[in-house]
């Protein structure tokens, strides 16, 4: 950066600004057109629909049929609506329920992968594999897995000695089902996130602990673990970012209406469910602003979360650097 | 000319938006313009009919095309883009949320569908009529439901296991429950019955009205509604359901359910005569061991499509032709042996084809007891709103089938969710 002098500023500014008139400003016209296309694909596929589902929040529609327009009835009902309230705890809970058990799993997978072990490609490329696949035919596999009569999980519990769950049928066990497709899905895309992130230490603060006669246990725990910390809370927003979203896994496996006791209705199958299967676009549009208030509210917390112990964190770091 | 960037650039922004303006002015109306395009779904139609009417519909460009995922989906987006749709579609069962928007369809009356009314059953041709008399549907096929049960295991437990014999022991409901019952104690841990969802279904069919009066009036006394639940309950407590809740999706409770017919653990299930192709297909060692009788409680039907023509096709009565051809009862059989849809017309019961003796079901002609039974149907109305309401219903009775909720609790607030979704959509006031 350079230093500007705060006499030079605006003597020279007006200088260089006079000649930038019509013929100047034409002259950038083919950057413009260069940009545009994202900016009308954007307005045609992205602004225009966010405005609609504004617009189409305060009507009553069947899909059909003329608009009925309704002010904010959709939104007083939505208030009042307990399905949609239960649909916010149902994501909050699969969230927490999916998050904290990957986040382990995934780290201990990259310390795995990040101390010498044989065929690394190989294991790195089968933990990215679940990751990849169409969660649809995953979600038919898990469903063969959690079926109750016949699933092989309640078969693997019944040769433990463990009764059978009713993996799709009680509330808690539904919740459990989703979330460990969550985890299968993420454990590997993060853990590859946190072999990234390991093996972007410094070197010598390791070497350092090792002369002053630090474990391993001490070594992770104290220099690891708070080094890794920025890549840690990347990997937290971003299952939040997607948590929010959750919706294949729960309609693949229990249908539209999230299955019994609406234990696996996620705010966004709830929305499909409205608009998509009972034809009931104007409160689904309400819905999905209901669901952006929600995801506004998280992410500021999530943000607020995150920024205060990344400033006393680097902090730390320098200090550890020094 | 040097092709510089600059004049590439804007050569291609020209073109781009000349491309633009060009698109958005003709977007045709129909799909096809200059063709007659039929929307269906996959299994909806039979192949072979199909292909036979494009050769002898060549005049006309008859276009079939399958449509992927969702048919609905795409006619209501097309519907509301008024572009790109379809010359003839499909309907599903949910035909009567369409009967208040018949604006966009063209009333077969008009094109002299009266003529071929006597030829179907009067039940199914008056569930796609609109309350006041718009023939939006022409039918395709319907869903007379049964007693499915394993002639077998029946035999080896001492029961009544001839049709006859069996339809004669469970003529009502809670005769059937009564011989679940004794059945279950002769063949422990095993099932008779489903899930109380298909209790509560297959009961609230046989019975003349639903959820509303054919003025579209909410009927306040649900007292058919009440009697189907209470039948629902009452089977889970006598414990003879399964719990397969959601056992008609494509999802584990049907790996259950599937898993359940192969091994013998279900051992009969009231159900509509399109689950045939899947028992078939899903419980193929079981070939011989399977009967149908007449189901307890009276006939009843669930589901069964029908094939519409919008407004905006320019040559109705052509496609009229092509409709009235496809579903004429000379080519029901071959939808029936091809893809299970059973027949709407009653004089397509006594085709020689269709009476063949069958293999799956030990040499019975299935046709017979389904054939009655679809004769014997009660015509009822379907409103808009009757499959979230039996949703909402059926949802209730999962809860209190498999997370122990109190049968009276779950009534309650089903009812009263019901209700608070009509007011939404200003149904009630």
């Amino acid at each position: 950066m350079t230093a500007i002098l705060p006499g030079t500023a605006p003597a020279s500014a007006p200088a260089r600004h006079a000649p930038v008139s019509k013929r100047k400003r034409w002259r950038y016209l083919p950057q413009y057109l260069a940009i545009a296309p994202f900016f009308l694909l954007f307005a045609v596929f992205g602004l225009y629909p966010v405005l609609y589902s504004l617009y189409l929040a305060l009507q009553r529609w069947d899909g059909v049929g003329p608009m009925k327009f309704v002010g904010l009835e959709n939104f007083r009902f939505l208030l009042s609506d307990a399905t949609f309230w239960e649909s916010i705890g149902n994501t909050l809970v699969i969230w927490v329920m999916s998050t904290v058990p990957m986040t382990v799993l995934a780290l201990l997978i990259a310390l795995g992968l990040n101390s010498s072990v044989r065929f690394k490609g190989v294991l790195r490329v089968a933990y990215f594999l679940p990751n990849v696949t169409s969660i649809v035919a995953m979600s038919l596999v898990f469903g063969s897995i959690f079926s109750h009569d016949f699933g092989i999980l309640n078969w693997v519990l019944g040769l433990v000695g463990i009764d059978h769950v009713q993996w799709l049928n009680d509330p808690w066990a539904i919740r459990g089902a989703i979330s460990i497709m969550i985890i299968w899905r993420w454990t590997g895309y993060n853990a590859i996130i946190f072999l990234a992130g390991l093996q972007a230490l410094p070197t010598d603060v390791f070497e350092a602990a090792r002369i002053d006669g630090a474990g391993p246990v001490q070594t992770f725990f104290r220099i690891t673990l708070p080094l890794l910390r920025p890549v840690l809370l990347f990997s937290v927003v971003m299952s939040a970012i997607s948590g929010m979203q959750i919706f294949t896994e729960s309609q693949v496996l229990l249908g539209n209406r999230g299955g019994p006791d609406g234990a696996g209705m996620t705010m966004v199958l709830y929305f499909y469910n409205t608009a998509f299967a009972d034809n009931d676009f104007g409160y689904g549009a309400a819905i999905a602003w209901g669901i952006f208030v929600v995801v506004v509210l998280f992410s500021i917390l999530n943000w607020r979360l995150v920024q205060r112990p990344s400033r006393g964190q680097v902090s730390q770091v320098k200090e550890a650097v020094r | 000319m040097t092709l510089t960037r600059r004049r590439f650039l804007t050569g291609a922004a020209a073109l781009g938006a000349a491309a633009f303006g060009a698109a958005a002015c003709t977007s045709p109306t129909t799909a096809n313009p200059g063709r007659i395009t039929l929307w269906y779904t996959s299994n909806g139609l039979s192949e072979q009919v199909l292909g036979e009417a494009v050769r002898r519909f060549a005049a006309d460009k008859l276009t079939p095309s399958q449509v992927s995922g969702e048919l609905e989906q795409r006619l209501l987006a097309a519907l509301a883009g008024e572009a790109y749709l379809p010359d003839i579609t499909m309907l599903g069962d949910d035909i009567a949320s369409y009967f208040a928007d018949t604006e966009h369809f063209v009333d077969l009356n008009t094109l002299g569908a009266a003529e071929a009314k006597p030829e179907y059953l009067p039940w199914k041709w008056q569930a796609g009529a609109s309350p006041d008399g718009f023939q939006l549907g022409f039918p395709i096929d319907v869903g007379p439901a049964a007693l499915y049960y394993r002639h077998d295991l029946f035999a080896q437990a001492g029961l009544p296991s001839e049709p006859d014999d069996v339809a004669a022991a469970v003529p009502t409901w809670d005769d059937y429950f009564d011989f679940g019952v004794r059945a279950q104690k002769k063949l422990p841990g095993r099932y008779l019955i489903t899930d109380t969802k298909t209790v509560f279904t297959y009961s609230l069919a046989q019975e003349p009205r639903k959820y509303f009066d054919r003025d579209n009036h909410y009927l306040d006394d649900q007292s058919q509604v009440r009697r189907a639940w209470d039948r629902a309950v009452k089977a889970f407590r006598l414990g003879l359901t399964a719990g397969y809740a959601g056992s008609q999706s494509q999802n584990g409770e049907s790996i259950d359910r599937h898993a359940a017919w192969n091994s013998g653990k279900e051992l009969s299930f009231v159900n509509a005569s399109w689950i045939s192709g899947e028992l078939k297909q899903s419980a193929p060692g079981t070939s011989g061991k399977w009967r149908v009788c007449r189901a307890p409680g009276g006939a009843g039907n669930q589901g069964g499509s029908f094939l519409a023509i919008t407004k905006y096709c320019p040559d109705p009565h052509a496609a009229f032709e092509i409709v009235k051809w496809l579903q004429s009862p000379a080519n029901q059989p071959q939808n029936y042996l091809e893809l299970g849809l059973f027949p709407p017309s009653p004089s397509v019961y006594t085709d020689p084809r269709l009476l063949a003796p069958e293999p799956f079901f030990g040499g019975q002609a299935t046709m017979e007891v389904f054939s009655k039974t679809a004769r014997e149907v009660q015509s009822v109305y379907f409103s808009p709103w009757d499959i979230t309401i039996s949703d909402t219903y059926t949802d209730a009775l999962t809860t209190v089938e498999s997370a122990g909720k109190d049968p009276e609790q779950a009534w309650n607030d089903a009812r009263a969710s019901v209700e608070r979704l009509l007011r939404r959509q200003g149904v009630l006031s």
